[in-house]
């Protein structure tokens, strides 16, 4: 047998006997959150603010009055840039006027894939359902599977709220993102750094411990090669609390800028620590429940 | 099909049909909850001729949640004397715990616990094995392990 994903860098150590039979790792994840919450007014997120910090304050109301009316919260566990990103890629395509071509076009980009993480090294056992999932739930907004409805809003909502099909499609981004910086170390290696200790890293473990692992944030870096895998437009809107030097008080957007084709980018929020999705609707009907469903 | 029961079909697939590799042995997998192998590290080692056994217990969102794994501590297998292995079999190792991904599969796993005794230089139970063994958990999930770099 090939042993590439055998030995794994293995740090290990003693238990904290201060926290021993205390919470499990799971329950540190904040649960009382949706994993994908309804899409809410931008107004919502200002309340929260309103007593405290009045650059982001004026931030949010200047993403208002650029068009930018609603947000839908993802849960902070550290998957959220990937769940953002993954939820706002489908529904751009189910919401598109032409939802054939891009239906196809993501289709066909997906099925790319399974070569680059073949070529890394990733058995395709612990790859494919994931991609599975991901690419039937897809192809659904155009040819519904027999006894299931067509992909509808509430459907995708659904979808990304149950955690065995969400995890599945963010793991599965993972690994794609980790492909796509081993395959170009080139492109990444001078941006690779220890999140915490800020040390520089080699490739292979970087992808290992910040990126195929469950529950890490991404940076820069990841967002840049999930882009780059997907061929997709993302702007950023870094929410950070801190007005110009002029006094002026703007939001910046980082763009990453992949797609093959001319698109709209899908737009993120960052807020330090954590991605949500901003959308230019600041409501949406879910109550529209197919029959088949 | 849970993708856990697909994930877990194909893996006992690859492991009787591939086989598995050197000094790793599939010793029973009737379900798709709890699974156990034999490990032994061939060649020169501190572990030369001990046969250990290992369980896996997998929920219902592995792969991505990761397997609880432990050494067997019966009246046939006993826990490998290691610094990172306390006498109850529980193994403080950051792959089971925050650096867990679902590329890892069992056999994966199995390979680097057998690497992590292989290269064992100094054959010692945990520091704070007895105050651990005297309040774990049953499974080692629930214990908040604190992972420092291996040096062992």
């Amino acid at each position: 047998m090939d042993d590439h994903r055998a030995v794994r860098t293995l740090y290990s150590g003693s238990s904290d006997l201060f926290n021993m039979n205390e919470a499990t790792i799971e329950d540190t994840i904040p649960k009382d959150r949706p994993l994908i919450a309804p899409l809410a007014p931008m107004g919502v997120l200002r309340a929260e603010y309103e007593n405290g910090n009045q650059v982001f304050v004026q931030q949010i109301d200047w993403l208002v009055n650029n068009g930018y009316k609603g947000i839908r919260r993802t849960r902070g566990d550290g998957d959220c840039f990937y769940r953002s990103l993954a939820f706002a890629y489908v529904e751009r395509i189910m919401n598109s006027e032409d939802v054939d071509l891009n239906v196809m076009r993501a289709i066909s980009t997906l099925e790319a894939t399974p070569q680059m993480l073949l070529e890394v090294g990733f058995q395709e056992l612990v790859f494919e359902d994931f991609l599975d999932i991901f690419k039937d739930l897809i192809t659904r907004i155009v040819q519904p599977e027999p006894g299931r409805s067509r992909l509808t809003g509430r459907v995708l909502f659904d979808t990304f709220n149950n955690a065995e099909e969400s995890n599945s499609i963010v793991m599965y981004l993972r690994l794609l993102t980790s492909a796509q910086i081993r395959l170009a170390p080139e492109d990444f290696a001078p941006f690779l750094f220890h999140p915490e200790i800020g040390e520089p890293m080699e490739t292979v473990s970087f992808c290992e411990n910040f990126v195929e692992a469950v529950g890490k944030e991404a940076d820069h870096v990841q967002m840049t090669a999930l882009t780059r895998a997907l061929k997709i437009n993302v702007n950023v809107a870094y929410l950070d609390g801190h007005a110009r030097s002029d006094g002026v008080v703007t939001v910046d957007f980082v763009k990453f800028d992949n797609a093959t084709e001319p698109e709209e980018p899908i737009s993120l929020l960052y807020r330090p620590g954590h991605y949500d999705i901003l959308d230019s609707k600041d409501q949406e009907d879910l109550t529209s429940l197919d029959p088949l469903w | 099909m849970a993708v856990s029961t697909r994930r877990l079909q194909k893996e006992l697939t690859e492991i009787t049909t591939a086989g598995t590799p050197c000094g790793i042995t599939l010793l029973k997998a009737d379900d798709f909850q709890t699974w156990f192998l034999t490990l032994e590290v061939l060649g020169e080692s501190l572990y030369q001729g001990e046969v250990f056994a290992l369980m896996f217990r997998f929920d219902s969102q592995y792969p991505i949640s990761s397997p609880a794994v432990q050494f067997v501590n019966d009246e046939t297998y006993q826990p490998p004397i290691h610094p990172h292995v306390y006498s109850n079999g529980h193994i403080c190792a950051s792959i089971l715990g925050s650096e867990w991904s679902p590329v890892l599969s069992v056999i994966a796993v199995c390979i680097t616990l057998q690497s992590m005794l292989a290269s064992c230089k100094d054959k010692t139970r945990p520091p704070d094995n007895d105050r651990y063994v005297a309040h774990a958990p049953d499974n080692p999930k629930k214990t908040r392990f604190v992972y420092h770099d291996d040096e062992v």
